[in-house]
């Protein structure tokens, strides 16, 4: 019995870390580049309903993702036009933005009511069937959609971009010393694009991985229920770091699926503290974490190249 | 003449900003593998002029010449494709990077896939080569504020510059780092690369240039050749009168004056766990000015912040006249407090003048009754110390930031020294100020001396400690390295201290 | 003469001219959003008119307005005194909860005080649960290091459930209820209603009243000066010897309690007991408030009207043209992101140009393209 339930927790774990983490990576890079994309809770949200119905009209998963894609980096654009050319206060843009997505994702759903009642197909398992069968590790790992795998092993790559390329070190001088890196000759404002567009990007497709590898539906406003901010927290966590970011994605990912687990196995718990748990988690993280990490120094920031 | 002749040639660079003309039609030329001086007081324009080479800044007129080619330089990769390489003042390095990462950032040369190996080789032996030694792994904070400029220095030589500009390099270096950077300079021009050197001390543009040209208020002045060139010329056509600051006059410290300020085997650590204090000893009695002179960085921020309660010392105790300090003192009877930056501890900059000079009695009558601001009372003291301390403004209720700098130090110092503290701490106080603002500090803070306050004054520029203190200590590296007499103290013997030698 | 420049209030056209940019962002939000409709296929000037409509058709209408500005009112003074200060209170919402649940413990329990009294014990009992909640992200923030912003909204979620758990699980609770709430609040607790056949209630007129008492706070008190101060250099008002650390829990505390004002405002004013998820969206629209207002409270006083016209004729609006009701969140969204994109870049270029010659603006914008 007990066996079962921790099966389905630690399989539970993994599904509901990836999309967090798939969102942590572009914000890892955007907040590493001094910019602190908070629109991301809003991006997912769109990409969830966008997922949804593209995957649901068109039958096709791979045009959902490309729709997300191309949705997340327009959003990606608006965050990084307001905050990096506008030099906007990056809090209320972000807050902005979510609300925006908050309403509208409400208007577009009430318009698509066939997706309401419909499930949009969800992602298949990326090995064949009869590994599941494997005892105790089967359900847990090769049951898990190919998205899931792509989450986990994402991070390694864009902790490789990040400390191995040209590009990766860009955005880290620039996150630290703007003014260094313009004298150096890298385009500050070109890059900060570039990390916040993919910060849209990733928190877009996140948003697709969280319907279409669950349940295939989508319901308005508490869909996302601030996994965009637990992600924003995990960032900071994880010091900034993809890999770090990611096991701290684990860890919230785990206090989301244990409240579920909890609740269905009928603990002496109110429901709703069961539920707090993902965020007083994040709050005792944060409060532990904080200072132990390197900050970028232009942290949310706005860059103004005319400055002397 | 012949444009190919000069490595570099600006010419007729006009630059224009709204309200002042920084550049009027300035024209440098620098031979190849000569070192050019430019010299000039703050704000002549001398950086100005640098941005615009560095592509930081357009020209609104004139032409820039390499090896005899107009070039047109829109940025600064423009600048480093036609191998200009500049040390700029602050330095424009990311602390959280390595040294070669430093190095190497922005090199379009570069694979996007980054392999470090062959650029640490290639740096490794540019450091040989000019005898600039820093290590390539090492993150840039790390490292004393000397082996950075070499990390600026061998960044600008990696990407093979043919003209490398130092902006007051000399600023921020010991004695004997001076010397490295001289031997490395020499070095240079050797191969056939040109220096400009830019500065505002006589003496090492004697040493280390060849041609000078002299810049004042954005106009060149003359350019002669340095073995024409005396200190004494150079300072008259840089400011236009002499600068000699000379030592003033003044009676004798009484020697049963009270000890005001008492600090016992003080130790101060910095953020970054470095050891900023060393058993630090002093005293300062009422009536007399002592002079901390020393190189910067080297212990003095924290000396005036410890003292005025801003941050703790680990050991030690500090007392203003038998009482311990704990907290941050803000009694403006009992200390008053110049700080360092301005802008940053000395002023709030958004808000008014008036707002400004009440900042740390603003709870108190006659300016709050009952938590209530009274207005009446703050203009009108606003007006008082305006006239006072001869702050130039439109009015009280401005804010203070469309102030210049020698004016808004104005306001700090009417708002500390107003109510007659019995110390006075002035750390830095004449930075960044027009000679004519420097008189008027040094004024006030001999006025204070003779009102029988405790000054405890320090200053990165030797000349002005002489000219005021009545003892002078000099810090190294946190140490106190002596106590010397202000009216004997000799400007050699206190170079060696600064440089850590006991006398 | 300089004195009594200092004490005018300001008019109303004093602040369209100095809050110039706000008031461009505000059109061309409004426009933005006319785009928006049209696309969904309505006329826009239709959807405007019925949204002015219901603001304004009759004095029943406008008391709609009043009514939803309360909240608006509240929060957006807490955030304001926040940016005041330099910090982002993002919390309101889980502040309103939090005074909700203190004025539904106490109006729940039927203690028979006579009704000004009672009401009072409602606000005190508010103010002081959503306080104590905003001491702790004021703490983490201020001794800890934590980051304001995401401590307060991750809070906001364990307040909704805090608040669930109340209404459905508790004595207080309403058993079998189709919706969670908590049981009927005793009758002395309710808000006076102003005009009868309306919800009119003096909420709103708290909420102005307190917009007015912390304009003369921020301006003419040590309290506001050491506010201001910090707000704009942390470091000099430490060393002027303000505990920069304490005002900041204190600031946050303040807001907190504004915003649980508010949160018991609505329950006690509007609705009479405590439901599951009865805020919506109001935390972010008073952040949306207050930055419109550039953190000055008369300035809450005029966007907090103008977006509770926005919400209560947006109503009117998807009853009379099928637009979403959603679409007047939506057009509060682009108002602020038009107002912050407009303004802030400019403003600074024009501080820049006035400091200093030396600092150099146009050259670089150059280079940078």
């Amino acid at each position: 019995m007990t066996s079962v339930i921790l099966i389905d927790w630690l399989e539970a774990i993994l599904r509901w870390s990836a999309p967090l983490i798939i969102c942590s990576i572009g914000e890892v890079y955007a907040e590493r580049s001094g910019i602190i994309n908070m629109g991301i809770e809003g991006i997912m949200l769109c990409g969830a309903l966008c997922g949804v119905a593209v995957c649901y009209y068109a039958n096709s998963q791979v045009a959902a993702l490309l729709a997300c894609l191309v949705l997340g980096a327009v959003l990606g654009l608006v965050v990084a036009f307001l905050t990096v050319s506008r030099r906007t206060n990056q809090v209320v843009t972000g807050l902005m933005v979510n609300m925006l997505a908050t309403g509208g994702t409400e208007i577009v759903f009430s318009m698509m009511a066939a997706t309401r009642h419909n499930r949009a197909t969800t992602f298949s398992p990326l090995f064949p069937e009869a590994m599941q069968q494997i005892p105790f590790i089967g359900k847990i790992v090769f049951a898990q959609p190919w998205s899931t795998w792509v989450a986990f092993i994402l991070p390694f790559i864009a902790g490789f971009i990040l400390y191995k390329t040209r590009w990766g070190l860009n955005v880290r001088a620039i996150g630290d010393n703007p003014q260094a890196a313009e004298t150096a000759g890298i385009s500050v404002i070109k890059v900060k694009y570039q990390t916040v567009i993919l910060s849209g990007i990733f928190a877009c497709l996140a948003g697709g991985v969280l319907t279409l590898a669950s349940s295939g539906y989508f319901a308005a406003g508490g869909m996302v229920n601030g996994r965009g901010f637990i992600v924003m927290a995990a960032v900071v966590v994880g010091g900034w770091d993809p890999i770090k970011t990611m096991l701290v994605c684990v860890l919230f990912g785990a206090a989301d699926a244990a409240q579920l687990r909890l609740q269905t196995i009928g603990s002496a718990i109110p429901n709703q503290f069961l539920q707090m748990l993902p965020y007083v988690i994040t709050i005792i993280a944060l409060t532990i974490m904080v200072k132990r990490s390197r900050v970028p120094k232009t942290w949310g920031a706005a860059y103004d190249g005319r400055k002397d | 003449m012949d444009n190919k002749a000069y490595a570099l040639k600006m010419q007729g660079i006009t630059k224009r900003f709204p309200g002042t003309l920084a550049n009027d039609h300035i024209t440098i030329e620098c031979e190849h593998g000569k070192v050019l001086g430019l010299l000039g007081e703050n704000g002549a324009g001398k950086t100005t002029l640098m941005n615009i080479l560095y592509g930081l800044f357009r020209p609104d007129e004139g032409q820039i010449f390499i090896d005899g080619e107009e070039v047109e330089i829109q940025s600064p990769s423009d600048a480093i494709n036609h191998g200009i390489g500049m040390v700029h003042q602050h330095f424009k390095l990311v602390d959280t990077l390595t040294v070669i990462e430093n190095v190497v950032l922005g090199l379009p040369t570069m694979k996007q896939v980054l392999d470090l190996a062959p650029a640490k080789e290639k740096l490794l032996k540019l450091c040989h080569e000019y005898e600039l030694f820093v290590d390539p792994d090492a993150e840039v904070w790390r490292l004393p504020v000397g082996q950075q400029q070499w990390v600026e220095i061998l960044k600008a030589l990696y990407r093979d510059c043919k003209v490398l500009v130092l902006d007051e390099p000399t600023a921020v270096l010991t004695p004997s780092e001076s010397n490295n950077l001289c031997r490395a300079i020499s070095k240079i021009t050797a191969q056939g690369k040109s220096v400009i050197f830019i500065s505002h001390k006589l003496r090492e543009v004697m040493e280390i240039t060849d041609n000078v040209t002299v810049l004042r208020d954005g106009k060149v002045i003359g350019t002669i050749a340095t073995k024409d060139a005396t200190q004494l010329k150079l300072a008259e056509m840089m400011v236009g009168r002499a600068v000699e600051i000379e030592r003033r006059p003044r009676a004798k410290v009484p020697a049963d004056s009270e000890p005001v300020l008492v600090m016992k085997d003080v130790n101060v650590y910095d953020e970054r766990g470095v050891h900023a204090l060393k058993n630090f000893n002093l005293t300062v009695h009422a009536g007399e000015i002592v002079g901390v002179a020393g190189i910067d960085g080297n212990g003095q921020r924290e000396l005036a912040e410890c003292i005025s309660g801003l941050i703790k010392p680990q050991s030690g105790t500090i007392e203003i006249k038998g009482k311990p300090v704990t907290g941050v003192i803000s009694d403006p009877s009992f200390l008053g407090f110049i700080p360092e930056d301005r802008h940053k501890t000395g002023l709030v900059l958004d808000f008014t003048v008036a707002e400004n000079l009440i900042i740390k009695e603003y709870m108190k009558a006659p300016f709050a009754k009952k938590g209530i601001l009274q207005y009446k009372e703050i203009g009108s003291h606003a007006n008082e110390m305006i006239d006072k301390f001869h702050v130039k403004t439109s009015s009280k209720d401005v804010a203070v930031k469309t102030l210049s700098g020698g004016n808004q130090q104005k306001v700090v110092i009417a708002r500390e020294l107003n109510p007659e503290p019995i110390l006075d701490i002035a750390s830095q106080p004449t930075r960044g100020l027009d000679l004519g603002a420097v008189m008027g500090v040094h004024d006030v803070l001999m006025q204070e001396r003779e009102r029988g306050a405790a000054v405890l004054f320090i200053s990165a520029e030797l000349q002005e400690v002489m000219a005021l203190s009545d003892r002078i200590i000099v810090l190294y590296s946190g140490e106190n390295m002596g106590d010397l007499d202000g009216d004997t103290a000799d400007q050699a013997v206190i170079g060696q201290m600064m440089l850590g030698k006991r006398i | 003469m300089g004195e009594k420049k200092t004490l005018n209030l300001p008019l109303i056209g004093n602040i369209i001219l100095t809050k110039g940019h706000s008031v461009l962002g505000i059109i061309l939000g409004i426009i933005a959003g006319g785009i928006l409709i049209l696309i969904s296929g309505v006329n826009p000037f239709d959807a405007y008119g019925a949204m002015l409509r219901g603001a304004f058709r009759n004095w029943a209408s406008f008391t709609n307005v009043l009514v939803r500005s309360s909240p608006l009112l509240l929060g957006g003074i807490g955030v304001a005194i926040g940016i005041k200060s330099g910090l982002w209170n993002t919390g309101i919402e889980g502040f309103m909860y939090l005074g909700g649940i203190g004025a539904a413990i106490v109006s729940t329990m039927n203690l028979g005080l006579p009704p000004v009294l009672y009401v009072l014990l409602c606000f005190l009992v508010g103010m002081l649960f959503a306080g104590v909640w905003g001491a702790i992200p004021g703490y983490l923030k201020a001794y800890r290091g934590v980051n304001e912003v995401t401590c307060t909204i991750m809070m906001n979620y364990i307040a909704v459930y805090l608040t669930n758990w109340i209404v459905t699980s508790t004595p207080i609770a309403q058993p079998e209820a189709f919706y969670p709430m908590s049981l009927p609040f005793a009758q002395a607790t309710y808000l006076p209603i102003l005009t009868q056949g309306t919800s009119l209630h003096i909420g709103p007129f708290i909420g102005i009243v307190v917009c007015l008492v912390f304009y003369f706070l921020l301006k003419y008190t040590s309290f506001g000066f050491r506010t201001r101060m910090l707000g704009y250099n942390p470091i000099a008002a430490r060393y002027a010897g303000v505990n920069s650390k304490r005002q900041m829990v204190i600031i946050m505390v303040i807001g907190a309690m504004l915003g649980g004002l508010a949160g018991t405002i609505e329950c006690i004013g509007l609705r009479h007991r405590l439901y599951m998820e009865y805020v919506t969206n109001v935390g972010y629209e008073s952040v949306a408030v207050a930055l419109v207002a550039g953190g000055n409270p008369i300035g809450v006083l005029v966007s907090a009207l103008f977006f509770s016209i926005l919400k209560a004729g947006g109503a009117t609006m998807a009853i009379e043209t099928g637009v979403s009701s959603s679409m007047s969140s939506i057009i509060i969204a682009l108002c602020v992101l038009f107002v912050v994109g407009v303004g802030v870049a400019d403003e600074k270029s024009a501080s820049a140009r006035k400091r200093k010659a030396k600092a150099a603006a146009a050259a670089k914008k150059e280079v940078a393209e």
